[in-house]
This record gives C-alpha cells, structure tokens and sequence, in this order.
C-alpha cells in the first residue's frame, strides 16, 4: 500500500486540507464569538473591546478542541 | 500587594505553567508565535498588565523547561530555543545519557531562572536612573531622536551582522522600516498588532503558501507518518541540589548571570549557540562536554528570556533586543484601553518591591508545579501529547488568533497587512535574515524613515 504524502512543517508531518479545516474552524469560532461580544457587553455591562478578544480567544480554543477530535495525528511514536 | 493581586497572580502563574507545559512539549511550537499572541490576548482583554507580566514570566520558566523534554527523549526540539540542544543530545544519548541530561536541563532551567530574576532585579533597581537619560529626546537633522534609538539601531546593525545573511539583513533594516511606515500611513493611524503579528507568524505563512507553489512544493513533502524514537528512562531524584555537579551548577550560575544582562540588546538564541559551544568545545571529553553544553543551554534559555523582558521594562521603558521586541513586545506597545503601554501601566502603578514581588511569586509557583511534574511525568506527557494533539489543530488555533487580532486592530485590511508583512518577513527569514532584525526594525521604523526622509542627499 502506497504510503500517504504530508507536508513538512516546523518537523511536523501535516496534511495540508486538514490544516485548512482546522483554521477554519478555528476562525469561525473565534470570528463567532468576537462579534457576539457587543450584545453580551450590552446585556452584562462590561467593556466590549476587552471582552470581544477574551471571547474570541475562547472562540478559537473551542474551534482547537473541535479540530483536535476531527484531525489525525501525524506521529507514530515507538518507544525504544 | 493586595490580597485580591496576590490571588490572581498566583492564579495566572498557575494556569500559564500548566498550558506552556504543553505547548513546551508539543514540537514545532516557535516561542514568539505562542507567547506574544497569548500575552497580547490578554491585555486587550482587559487584565491588568502586571497579571499578564506574572502569567509571561510563569509562560518563560515554563516553556523554556519543557521545550528540551523532547530534546532529551526523542531528539526532537519543542521550540526554536531548544533547536541548539540537540546536538549534545545525541551524543549524551549514544552513551545512553538520556535520563541523566533530562533532569539536569530541567534543574538547569530552575537555577538560570532564578540567577537571572535576582541579577536582573538588583541591577535595573540601580541603573533606573540611565532609564530617564535615555528616553530624552535631541533634535537630529531636524527630527526629535530619544537616545535610546541609537541603542536599538546599535543593536539592530549588531544583530545584521551576526545573521546568516549580513548583507541582506543590513538592506532590510530601511526597506521594512519605509513598508511598516507606508502601511501605517495607509490605515492612518500608527498601528502596530497586526504588523507585529506579521513577523511573528512570518516563517510559517511563507513556508504554507511555499507548499502552494508546484515547484516549491517537493521540498517539503514527506511519505508517510512521523517516526518518533522515545527513549526509556530510569527514576530519577526529586531533590535539584543532588542533579547538578558542582561544575555545572558554577557554569550555569556564571552564565545565566552575564547572558541575562546581554540579552537586553543581544539574541536569546545566539547567546545560547555561543556559550554552549565554547563549553562543548572546551572540553577535553566530547561526553562531558555534551552534557554540560545542553545543561548550561537549559539555564541560559531562561536566564536571557528572563534577562531580554525585565531589563528594557523596568529600566530603558522600549524594547531594545530581540527578545523585548519579539516575544515580550506587547508589552512596549500603547493600548487603547490603557491611553498608554502595559509596561508604563505597570511602572506607574506599582512600587518595584510589588513588581518584584509578582515575579517572583510568578516564577516560584511555576517551578512549584513544573519541577515535580516534568521531573516524574515528562515521559508520560510526552507519550500522550505526541499520540493525542494533531499540529494541523495547535497551527490553525494559532493562525486564528493572529487573524482575529489582526482584525481587531484595523479590520480586514489589517488581515491583509498582517500577510503582506508575514510575506516578506518570511522570505527575508528564509533568506537568512533573524527574525529579530525584523522585530526592531519595527519598534525603530518612525524615527528611522524620519531621519532617512530627512538625510540632505
């Protein structure tokens, strides 16, 4: 069977489609939640610009939880 | 401190130590990349800039004592800061040194940490004084200069010269400056998230869009799944008096000490070429040699991460060296929110003994919970971060940050800033130039295209 090709970054072996989706995903949500920010400002009383990028920072760590069920590890770790 | 700080330092230090933990671990993860946007993050936020000094100096002792775990177990570097390391690795691998360079870098990190917050501390509480010098400003061909300018230039031109590409690094120093300038009087007001963001996520969006490129793309392509080696280890003493020798423990104290001061003008990661080197190339025993290179290795990471931030914060108040325009940067730049930089915040609002005080609680709570985990732990959260976290996923949440922040600061033609500025860092990195050329040449661009607009030729 033909070995599958991968890409080499920073020593990591990544598939190119899969990083897209992950960052897609990833900057959807971070996208999502920034701009929710303001009505949730709004509702709650706070400052909307800090918690814009607190939401967005959480937006895109739900969008890494999400890419990390959906992607495969590239790693095959043999302990010797 | 009041008690409310004390809580929330302690709290942040806790929660950065056990995020870097692993983001330390995980291969591939470039420093400036995963600390700035994060530390960045947070003061837009909101949290006040002393808390995101403590959770930065927690992120340092950290990162800089994980990194080297995959170093000692599989010979893979865990950030850029650990990439000198491997060598000395393989050699104290061979004679089956594994465990033993393992806890010496961990116990190394603490010792250059601690050596370099104390050295630090006590020299910028004497010379704040040369701060106030520095930051007055002289009219020169007609343009007000502060003196520390002719700091950062100094230290840009030194930097030039010692990157892979002199020539090219000396030419990009007022091309990027006229680039970072023209942007700024595009989006009319003097931005400076996305273009910092640019150059930190530079490398990697030149080499993604390098794999887009039909011909460039054979370079990097690789059959196959990733094939990593981990190595066993025995038990090893919780007790770091008993994991240095006292040659070891002399080297690192000596060195962390004199590399914390450099850094405030030098590169973190060539101090660490340079001495560990000198060491390894010292000695008679290429074994011992090794092992005492990667040790002192461990300690100066830390001691000039420490060394870069604090002195240009507390003393000069402007980023003077890659490390302070690189990883550190967010904190020399004016905020909105703020109506002035996290570092004046900070500088304003707390007395030194309070600073002091926060990292200090910072990088003791750190060590509190990093030491005893990596020290028992490190082979089972290596196992399980190489077997569980995809790089696509830790990229694209990184990628996502630096587009929302980019966004954030000027809106979708910030987006576009932030690539045209990553591009050509990129490219100029690859070309040999260090990425901290780059960085302060962003901090020295206004003055420096004033003066070369100024020049009568």
């Amino acid at each position: 069977m033909e070995e599958e090709v991968y890409y080499e970054l920073y020593g990591e072996h990544i598939s190119l489609g899969e990083l897209a989706v992950s960052t897609a995903i990833s900057t959807v949500f971070a996208m999502l939640f920034f701009h929710i920010a303001p009505q949730i400002a709004q509702l709650t009383g706070v400052q909307p610009g800090g918690l814009s990028i607190t939401l967005g920072a959480i937006g895109a760590t739900v969008g890494f939880a999400i890419s990390s069920l959906i992607t495969r590890v590239k790693r095959v770790v043999a302990e010797v | 401190m009041d008690p409310i700080t004390l809580v929330l330092v302690l709290a942040l230090s806790a929660l950065s130590t056990i995020l870097y933990i692993f983001i330390g671990i995980l291969p591939g993860t470039d420093e400036t990349a995963t600390m700035a946007p994060i530390a960045l993050t947070l003061l837009l936020a909101g949290v006040d800039p002393l808390l995101v000094l403590a959770w930065f100096m927690a992120s340092i002792a950290a990162f800089k004592m994980a990194d080297s775990i995959p170093v000692a177990l599989a010979g893979i570097p865990g950030g850029v800061m650990a990439v000198p390391q491997v060598p000395d690795a393989l050699v104290a691998k061979e004679r089956g040194l594994a465990d033993t360079i393992l806890r010496k870098g961990i116990a190394a990190s603490v010792v250059g940490q601690v050596v370099a917050l104390a050295v630090t501390l006590s020299l910028s509480y004497y010379i704040m004084p040369a701060g106030e010098w520095l930051r007055t400003a002289d009219v020169v061909l007609g343009v007000r200069v502060a003196r520390w300018f002719w700091l950062v230039l100094a230290g840009l031109i030194v930097l030039a010269l010692t990157s892979r590409s002199k020539f090219v690094a000396l030419v990009s120093i007022p091309s990027l400056a006229l680039l970072i300038q023209g942007l700024r009087s595009v989006y009319g007001k003097p931005i400076f998230i996305s273009l910092f963001l640019g150059i930190t996520i530079g490398p990697m969006i030149f080499e993604l869009l390098s794999m887009l490129h039909r011909d460039l793309r054979q370079a990097f392509t690789r059959r196959g799944m990733k094939e990593v080696k981990l190595v066993k280890i025995g038990r090893i003493s919780l007790n770091p008096v008993k994991i240095l020798s006292k040659d070891e423990l002399a080297h690192s104290t000596l060195w962390s000490a004199v590399t914390s001061v450099l850094a405030t003008v030098m590169s973190p990661v060539g101090l660490t070429i340079l001495i560990g080197d000198l060491l390894r190339e010292g000695s008679r025993d290429r074994t011992r040699g090794a092992v005492l290179a990667y040790t002192v290795r461990d300690a100066i990471k830390n001691a000039t991460y420490v060394g870069g931030t604090l002195v240009p914060l507390l003393v000069i108040g402007v980023p003077t060296g890659p490390m302070s325009a690189g990883p550190a940067g967010p904190f020399f730049q004016k905020l909105e929110s703020l109506g002035m930089t996290p570092r004046d915040y900070i500088v304003k609002n707390y007395d030194y003994v309070t600073i002091a005080a926060a990292l200090l609680l910072a990088t003791g709570i750190s060590f509190l919970i990093a030491y005893p985990i990596l020290v028992k732990y490190s082979r089972k959260i290596t196992l399980a971060v190489f077997r569980r976290i995809p790089a696509e996923a830790l990229y694209g949440l990184f990628i996502a940050i630096v587009l929302m922040l980019s966004y954030y600061d000027a809106r979708v033609p910030g987006i576009f800033g932030t690539l045209v500025v990553s591009l050509i860092s990129g490219a100029l990195w690859k070309l040999g130039v260090s990425l901290g050329v780059l960085f302060m040449t962003l901090v020295a661009a206004p003055t420096l295209v004033s003066l070369l607009s100024a020049l009568p030729l």
